[in-house]
């Protein structure tokens, strides 16, 4: 006996979530960091930004933290992205 | 009535059965196989088009139809009668209280809990009294599978992939139940929420595992709810001091000292309010001193307020036993209920 079933999955690509352009360089960039607000976020967050402005070049980090570790970014946060070259969003596992 | 799934010709039902395995399609149990017929009549029975959009996953913008809902609830065992309420909780599910990126990602690991109330209950067949947290009946077994399947397909909720629990919970392969409205004097839950008496409707909550209860000495509902309020107190120590939606799952062996007593649902809650909470120095108790810091003094209700509880009248005759379900995390997610908005009672069209 021959089955036809059917596919369960979504099958199409979500809309969202394409790559930014990546960058030649950090060297006189601004970094933002957006932070889950979990614990295990703060001394990672401090060593990377260490890491970031002297081995790297970094001019600037801005760190924000989520108000829900949950949920996605605030729009206030979001809204912030568009002024800095790049973004790391971490979570505190 | 045109389908518009990708579809596969496989050779016999142990060939579908690996198909669907080993695409990682399944929960690791055999399903049903999801054939064009049994996915148009479950649709017929909604009387829904197949690209019905149920809504939008908010966090990568994912597309829930009502024909993906079908393919997976046949997969899970669901009849097409049974096919309104997973068509219900999605739709419950996809309202943002409920954050269910959050909710099904989480390292927490919670479940969607999901409770039925009104005639739909009884027409499915979905039974609120032996063994209600676990294997009671066909409907609700099916129904929450098709929840779960659902999760790993159409939003990619598979263990390590979206779904990032630490260990998750048994509930997570199914976890539905009904409420016991014929054997109690109590407001069912979805009146208790603002729904019509005479209205199905679906509650879902992001729910961590059942944590049972038992007090058989004491007719006294003061006494009999304090065994509910400790065990509230223990997950607000040993787990999340955060308030949010509770449940307390109470059978009919307590369930009756409180209505001889005349204690209401809201008396229950107002009642659990006012027990179920601790100072945050409490953690020092447990190991987690390292976060009390300077608020030791600060006290932590469970529930914000008391409507925050979420009372159901479930489970078998006898023994003293009840069970609170802890939220997934305090307010990240709030418990949602919506009436079957589809005709229920209607017979499916003909085709």
């Amino acid at each position: 006996m021959t089955f036809r079933v059917l596919d369960p999955t979504a099958e199409k690509t979500a809309p969202l979530g394409q790559a930014a352009p990546r960058l030649d360089t950090l060297q006189g960039k601004t970094v933002g960091f957006i932070s889950n607000g979990k614990e295990g976020t703060k001394g990672f967050f401090r060593h990377l930004e260490r890491l970031l402005r002297e081995e790297h070049g970094v001019a600037e980090v801005v760190s924000r933290t989520k108000s829900n570790y949950s949920a996605p970014a605030d729009a206030h946060i979001a809204a912030e992205i568009r002024r800095w070259d790049a973004v790391i969003s971490g979570i505190g596992d | 009535m045109q389908l518009s799934s990708r579809t596969y010709d496989v050779d016999s039902i142990s060939a579908v059965q690996e198909l669907y395995h080993s695409n990682g399609w399944t929960d690791g149990l055999p399903i049903v196989p999801p054939t064009e017929d049994a996915v148009r009549a479950c649709l017929d029975w909604v009387m829904m088009p197949p690209d019905q959009l149920i809504g939008i996953e908010p966090v990568r913008g994912l597309a829930i139809t009502v024909e993906k809902l079908a393919v997976n609830s046949v997969m899970a065992g669901c009849l097409p009668m049974h096919f309104p309420v997973v068509v219900t909780a999605w739709t419950a599910m996809m309202q943002e209280p409920f954050l269910i990126h959050g909710a099904t990602a989480s390292t927490g690991g919670c479940a969607v809990l999901v409770v039925l109330n009104g005639p739909v209950r009884r027409e499915i067949g979905a039974s609120g009294g032996f063994n209600a947290l676990g294997n009671s009946d066909r409907a609700t077994a099916a129904i929450g599978r098709a929840i779960r399947l659902c999760l790993i397909n159409l939003m990619d909720v598979r263990p390590g992939a979206i779904d990032r629990s630490t260990l998750g919970h048994p509930g997570k392969f199914s976890y539905c139940i009904a409420e016991d409205e014929e054997d109690s004097s109590w407001l069912p839950l979805h009146q208790q929420r603002g729904v019509e008496k005479e209205a199905s409707a679906v509650t879902v909550m992001a729910a961590g595992a059942p944590r049972q209860i038992m007090n058989e000495w004491t007719t006294r509902p003061e006494e009999i709810l304090e065994t509910f309020a400790a065990e509230m107190r223990a997950n607000l120590r040993h787990y999340s001091i955060h308030p949010g939606n509770y449940a307390l799952i109470i059978p009919k062996q307590l369930r009756e000292h409180l209505q001889a007593a005349k204690w209401s649902k809201t008396d229950i809650a107002n009642f659990i309010h006012e027990r179920a909470r601790i100072h945050r120095r409490e953690w020092a108790d447990v190991g987690k001193g390292a976060v009390v810091r300077d608020r030791g003094d600060s006290v932590y209700p469970a529930m914000e307020s008391p409507d925050q509880l979420l009372v159901v009248a479930a489970g078998g005759p006898a023994g003293g036993f009840g069970a609170v379900i802890p939220p997934w995390l305090g307010n990240k997610s709030h418990a949602v209920t919506v009436p079957v908005g589809v005709c229920i009672d209607c017979e499916p069209p003909k085709s």
